[in-house]
């Protein structure tokens, strides 16, 4: 094995370190959503492929109720597609980091991100803990052990359905883990007022279909931390990089 | 109230959703090399993880069934304090998911 290969997969075996304790969050919201995908109406079989292929709890859940009502397949699609919109925001973000990677590879690490993972690998990037030419390599660690985690459960779930107790919210544990993400970001002004702004306006908008309050509440607060940064520049760009 | 989607027409739909994950996810990743994006844009980007996280987390612990639950009470709420109180003296995540977990657990038996 090269030296570059055997760089590669060290990295590789970073990335899936650094997720492994939060791992719990992935693996409760799989499995609660496997559930709800059966006794919400859905049949096995398409409940594992739309797993397999969607990968997406959010967008699953909000296709779920339309799929039972017969609704038209546009209107299914279309709510989807808005559902995932802050998908665009994170592909956008992403960007620059994988732009020299060859298109099938940007792909599949496009295709594998989630809230989490995206979060995850930002945070690293950001605090230069990476070695750029391997960035690639610590994201696809993250990503395969979330998307296996996922996977595994979600399955689990929609095979277990009448099993799997759903009663006690270890969903909530999904939402921790982004709580626990996002918690030690929130240590500069523009990111604090930029948070703030966008769950804010997230909680208002709740009522707006197809999750458009989420999209629209992490604009603004993307626009207002930068409003923030803009009024009160960090004392060195070095500093605000590493924040 | 119609039939629900089934058969050829479901695998269709699921077709649809799966393009429509793949489509938002890669979009801005497969674009040609040859977009650049503003470096305002790029720099304003640093805080699309902060963002996007809070607006996931705030309804999803103040809001229930459409109602919002602003209560001190909340077990939500309580998790997500106990989470906070956890990393200001430790990074463990898996004390930290723990303790968010009891507390709101704890809350739903003892506070409901």
């Amino acid at each position: 094995m090269s030296d570059a290969v055997a760089a590669r997969r060290e990295v590789f075996l970073q990335g899936q370190r650094a997720i492994l304790p939060s791992l719990p969050g992935a693996a409760a919201w799989g499995l609660v959503s496997g559930v709800a995908m059966v006794k919400g109406g859905l049949a096995v079989p398409w409940a594992i492929l739309m797993s397999l292929l969607v990968y997406a709890g959010s967008a699953q859940l909000a296709a779920l109720p339309l799929i039972v009502a017969g609704a038209p397949l546009w209107v299914i699609v279309a709510t989807g597609l808005i559902t995932n919109l802050r998908f665009v925001i994170y592909s956008a973000a992403l960007r620059p980091y994988f732009i020299d990677e060859p298109a099938r590879k940007r792909a599949a690490l496009g295709f594998f991100m989630t809230d989490f993972t995206f979060a995850l690998f930002m945070r690293a990037a950001q605090g230069g803990a990476l070695p750029a030419n391997h960035r690639d390599a610590w994201f696809a660690g993250v990503c395969a052990t979330n998307w296996i985690t996922w996977q595994v459960c979600a399955i689990t779930g929609i095979v277990a359905a009448s099993y799997v107790p759903t009663e006690w919210g270890m969903e909530f544990t999904g939402t921790l883990a982004l709580v626990a993400l996002v918690g030690p970001a929130l240590n500069v002004r523009p990111a604090i007022i930029g948070g703030v702004v966008a769950g804010v306006i997230a909680l208002l908008t709740h009522a707006v279909p197809f999750r458009l309050g989420l999209f629209v509440a992490a604009i603004a607060g993307i626009v207002a931390a930068t409003l923030a940064e803009d009024a009160a520049p960090p004392a060195t760009p070095r500093d605000a990089e590493a924040a | 109230m119609t039939e629900p989607v089934t058969g050829i027409a479901l695998g269709v739909v699921i077709v649809g959703l799966a393009l429509s994950t793949f489509l938002t996810r890669t979009s801005f990743m497969l674009a040609g090399s040859r977009l650049r994006l503003n470096h305002r844009i790029e720099a304003a980007l640093r805080f699309a993880p902060v963002c996007t996280l809070m607006a996931i987390i705030v309804p999803d612990v103040l809001l229930h069934g459409g109602v919002y639950q602003f209560s001190p009470l909340n077990p939500r709420l309580l998790g997500v304090l106990a989470v906070a109180a956890w990393l200001c003296w430790s990074r463990n995540i898996l004390g930290c998911l723990s303790a968010g977990m009891i507390a709101y657990s704890l809350a739903r038996i003892f506070l409901a």
